[in-house]
């Protein structure tokens, strides 16, 4: 075909030879989605497949129905589901409110190290969810813990292991997160907007009222999504917190798949599962939208 | 006005300053001055003579190669592909890309254990049986990098999006191709070089993500570093955090040593 | 038909610009080192000289974004040199990227409007008519990103003029746009600045421009004002080497003094000006101001020539080697290819004369 194409006037006998053993460049993504479909397909089809199957108790038949799903949004599922909302909002959106400020500051400021120092400490501390997280805090902030110990904070009815201990410790790998995610928008808020305001008749306080805080609008609310996302799947800091009391919707799900509940509600797992998907799925639809626009606004 | 400005700069960065500083402070006493005992060194001289640290280590890092060496040889010829001569597959491969994001790990690891238990239920006399069995073994738990590799998809097509944004391929692979050289040679002489910086911050976040791995793993039944801090967690204590503060500071090394590495192709890519 | 609603206003107070003893040093390097300029009231002056002359630090000193170390800038006799940038009352055009980008044009241009609590009636028939007089009444709804490169200006020009102010800055509006659009809008600019009859300051590089559209061109170089005077002037009688060889195209030709004159290419010219103490001087001359004729004994050769339309340009190499650029009508010059012997003369005028250039 490409011979024929190509080799019809002026192609030279080389050319179609290596035209006709050229192979075509869409073979190079076929092992990636090979493997994606076996490796996440897979997986994915199961949990599809079992939250939309209802084993009857008596008969052990199965069939397909929306009963799992129907399970998943009662009782102490929808208190845990609820639980992990609610927790993913208010450490989001604390997160935003105390990254900017953060971020503005490093951006702006003239210490060139500080700025690396700050970016690449917040590259590491946005990873450090999980086990170690936990630790640090319990060694912190727990019943022994060195500032329990030391302040007596137990007496004056501090309990890490609660839904505001929670939002501490998630803050720890929020606020870097949101650093990394606001940084190139304040580096793109350019020096000629300010200025431009000014020459206006801007204020200060009119300048980032009507200039700064509507340009950065998209990219505050892209992160603040994507920070509840990230608090959203968190499982790991809240499982290695032994003896938390917050109802969380990872922690049913792995109780579920360990074993640690009624048999026959596997499938509830994977339903609560589906509802997770469900959640982060919004989550993404409505970060990409603003995520573009933002990314239109700072480098045109 | 402007004194007023730098107050405000100091009082920020002192409060996060604070806030970030004193949980390692504090993990750093807890592990050290133990009550009744003192001040005491034990918690670390004993990390490596407690049963499972070297095993678990060792996991960690085998699983972290295998994961890194599969993800690149996977994404690296595709993302190439895409530049070079299959451009309209672009949107198809950032979506197979972005879904990881959009399934959280427990979500993820709780569709595994399902299909892992067709297994025994529906499989157990066919071939396909023994391939279960075998991507199970629990000392190279196979599953595990299939999943790690699907984990860390997006991280890695952002890593090397960006890089392939900075260098032009195409130009690149036909002046190589007009010296002379073949497909192949124009591949790994001339593009693979220039994605150095793109190539270590893909391997080097797997890496980071790999290590600090808990849900997959622990969920599944095995037991690779995050999994076995956790478990030594219950019984000792100061250990547990003493462990935890040194993969923190692992970390932090890993970093500073790939900023320095591939910091000046990070610049570059940043600015084009 | 709209412009009449804002001439009146603006042409009563077109204003007076100071500048006095400007000085600014950023760190090791001086600004500006001691500018004294005035601007009359509703001059087009452009401000022109290598980048890193001072010129945009004066302007924006004007504006307020700088503070000098000393001196002053007085608007209309008035020393505004504390004053902040947002009470200024100097409308302002940026290089480029200075459109806000989550506004549309009608809002960016009724911005000033909104911060001085105008009501939104009232600035947005004010802002219409602003972009009517730039001529993108059509454009209102469109936001910066859907706009090309000369709309954006001219939209931030139009957003400069909204709030009327006294003196209009133009921090090389025109550098970021293609070569077309350039020379559209820079007639553009000049037609409104006449129209209102507003004092404006144009920041340039470009001498063609700066030329073009001024009433005077102030010359900076190093911080300081090399020359300030009008076009023609400034071509013709340039005040010193430095303004001769920025405005447009200069040869040196080797000569030397002999008294109030000087001897070059075999003639005798008298000096024009207060000619350096060294008797080796370089003699400047303009290429339109060079005679060369074909002269098959000459020991002066054509090295290349260059077809600009009406004119060719010719690069001569003299019998010492040095190179000389000369303009010939196209149809004198088809004669001289590249190779060609010729002669190269000088007419009996008055000459700028220079140090010999190291």
């Amino acid at each position: 075909m490409t011979a024929t194409l190509t080799g019809v006037d002026v192609a030279p006998p080389v050319t179609s030879v290596k035209g006709r053993r050229r192979v075509p460049g869409w073979l190079a993504v076929v092992p990636l989605l090979v493997f994606t479909a076996i490796a996440f397909g897979l997986p994915a089809l199961a949990m599809l497949n079992g939250a939309f199957s209802v084993k009857d108790q008596a008969t052990g038949a199965s069939s397909y129905g929306t009963g799992n799903l129907t399970t998943s949004l009662h009782g102490a599922y929808l208190t845990a589901l609820l639980g992990s909302v609610k927790l993913s909002a208010v450490s989001a959106g604390l997160g935003t409110l105390l990254g900017l400020p953060l971020a503005q500051v490093v951006v702006t400021s003239r210490f060139r190290a500080l700025r690396e120092a700050v970016l690449t400490a917040s590259g590491v501390l946005a990873n450090f969810g999980g086990v170690p997280l936990a630790f640090a805090f319990v060694a912190t902030l727990g019943n022994a813990g060195v500032l329990t110990r030391h302040l007596g904070l137990t007496e004056k009815g501090w309990d890490l292991y609660s839904f505001w201990g929670l939002v501490i410790v998630y803050l720890y790998f929020l606020i870097p997160l949101m650093v990394l995610t606001i940084t190139p928008a304040l580096e793109g808020l350019r020096a000629q907007w300010r200025e431009a305001a000014q020459n206006n008749g801007a204020t200060a306080v009119q300048y980032w009222r009507h200039v700064a805080l509507p340009v950065l609008l998209p990219s505050l609310l892209g992160g603040l999504v994507l920070l509840f996302g990230s608090a959203f799947a968190a499982y790991a800091t809240a499982a290695a917190m032994v003896g938390s009391s917050v109802p969380l919707v990872t922690l049913q799900i792995a109780d579920a798949i360990s074993g640690n509940v009624l048999v026959g509600q596997e499938n509830v797992a994977l339903a609560l599962s589906l509802d997770m998907v469900l959640v982060a799925g919004l989550v993404m639809a409505v970060y990409l939208p603003l995520q573009r626009r933002s990314a239109r606004w700072l480098d045109a | 006005m402007a004194r007023r400005l730098n107050v405000w700069r100091w009082v920020v960065l002192g409060l996060a300053a604070l806030y970030f500083l004193v949980p390692l402070a504090a993990s750093v006493v807890f592990t050290v001055d133990v009550p009744g005992q003192g001040v005491t060194f034990d918690a670390y001289t004993q990390i490596v003579s407690t049963a499972g640290f070297g095993s678990s280590l060792l996991l960690s890092l085998e699983l972290a190669l295998a994961t890194i060496a599969i993800v690149l040889l996977l994404m690296v010829p595709a993302m190439v592909a895409l530049r070079l001569s299959a451009p309209r597959l672009r949107p198809v491969v950032e979506v197979v890309c972005s879904l990881p994001l959009v399934v959280p790990p427990i979500a993820f690891v709780a569709g595994i254990a399902t299909v892992l238990k067709w297994g025994p239920d529906h499989l157990s006399r066919t071939p396909l049986f023994e391939t279960f069995v075998a991507i199970q073994n629990p000392s190279f738990p196979f599953v595990l990098v299939l999943a790690y590799v699907v984990m860390a998809l997006p991280f890695v097509y952002r890593a090397l999006d960006s890089g392939l944004r900075a260098v032009d391929v195409r130009t690149l692979v036909e002046a190589a191709r007009s010296c002379g050289a073949g497909w192949p040679q124009a591949l790994v002489r001339a593009v693979l070089p220039n994605l150095r910086g793109a190539l270590l911050n893909a391997a080097f976040l797997t890496l980071a993500l790999v290590l600090g791995e808990f849900t997959v793993a622990q969920l599944l039944g095995f037991q690779p570093f995050a999994v076995w801090i956790y478990s030594v967690g219950g019984s000792q204590a100061q250990l547990s955090v003493a462990v935890s503060v040194l993969s923190l500071l692992v970390t932090w090394a890993l970093l500073l040593a790939l900023a320095g590495v591939g910091g000046r192709t990070r610049t570059a890519s940043s600015r084009g | 038909m709209t412009a009449t609603t804002l001439e009146p206003t603006t042409v009563g107070k077109a204003a007076t610009v100071e500048f006095q003893g400007l000085r600014r040093e950023f760190g090791a390097t001086v600004a500006l080192d001691g500018l004294d300029l005035t601007v009359r009231p509703g001059e087009f002056l452009a401000l022109l000289g290598p980048s890193g002359c001072g010129k945009t630090t004066a302007l924006r000193m004007l504006a307020g974004f700088e503070h000098p170390d000393s001196g002053a800038v007085l608007v209309d006799g008035e020393d505004v040199t504390r004053v902040p940038a947002h009470r200024r009352d100097a409308g302002m055009v940026f290089q480029s990227y200075s459109l806000f980008p989550h506004l549309n044009a009608l809002d960016n241009v009724a911005f000033g409007l909104r911060m001085r609590k105008v009501r939104t009636a009232e600035r947005r028939s004010r802002a219409a008519e602003l972009l009517e007089l730039v001529g993108l009444a059509d454009k209102g709804d469109r936001f910066p990103h859907q706009l090309s490169g000369g709309q954006q200006q001219r939209i931030a020009l139009a957003r400069a003029l909204a709030l009327r102010p006294r003196v209009l800055l133009l921090d090389e509006p025109l550098s970021a746009l293609d070569a077309k659009v350039r020379l559209a809008l820079r007639e553009e600019i000049r037609r409104l600045q006449q129209e209102l009859g507003i004092t404006t300051l144009f920041v340039t590089h470009d001498q063609e421009e700066a030329l073009s559209i001024a009433d005077r061109v102030a010359v900076m170089r190093a911080g300081r004002l090399e020359q300030c005077a009008e076009p023609g002037e400034l071509y013709g009688r340039p005040a010193t080497a430095f303004v001769a060889e920025f405005v447009g195209t200069m040869s040196r030709i080797p000569g030397r003094l002999a008294g109030p004159d000087v001897e070059v290419l075999g003639l005798r010219l008298p000096a024009e000006g207060t000619p350096p103490t060294a008797s080796e001087v370089d003699v400047l001359v303009r290429p339109e101001a060079v005679h060369v004729t074909a002269d098959e004994g000459g020991d002066a050769q054509v090295i290349a020539t260059a077809f600009l339309g009406a004119t060719t340009r010719l690069t001569v190499r003299l019998a010492d080697g040095t190179e000389v650029k000369a303009d010939l009508p196209t149809h004198e010059a088809t004669a001289l290819g590249a190779g060609a012997a010729v002669r190269v003369s000088l007419p009996q005028r008055p000459v700028l004369v220079a140090e010999r250039a190291a």
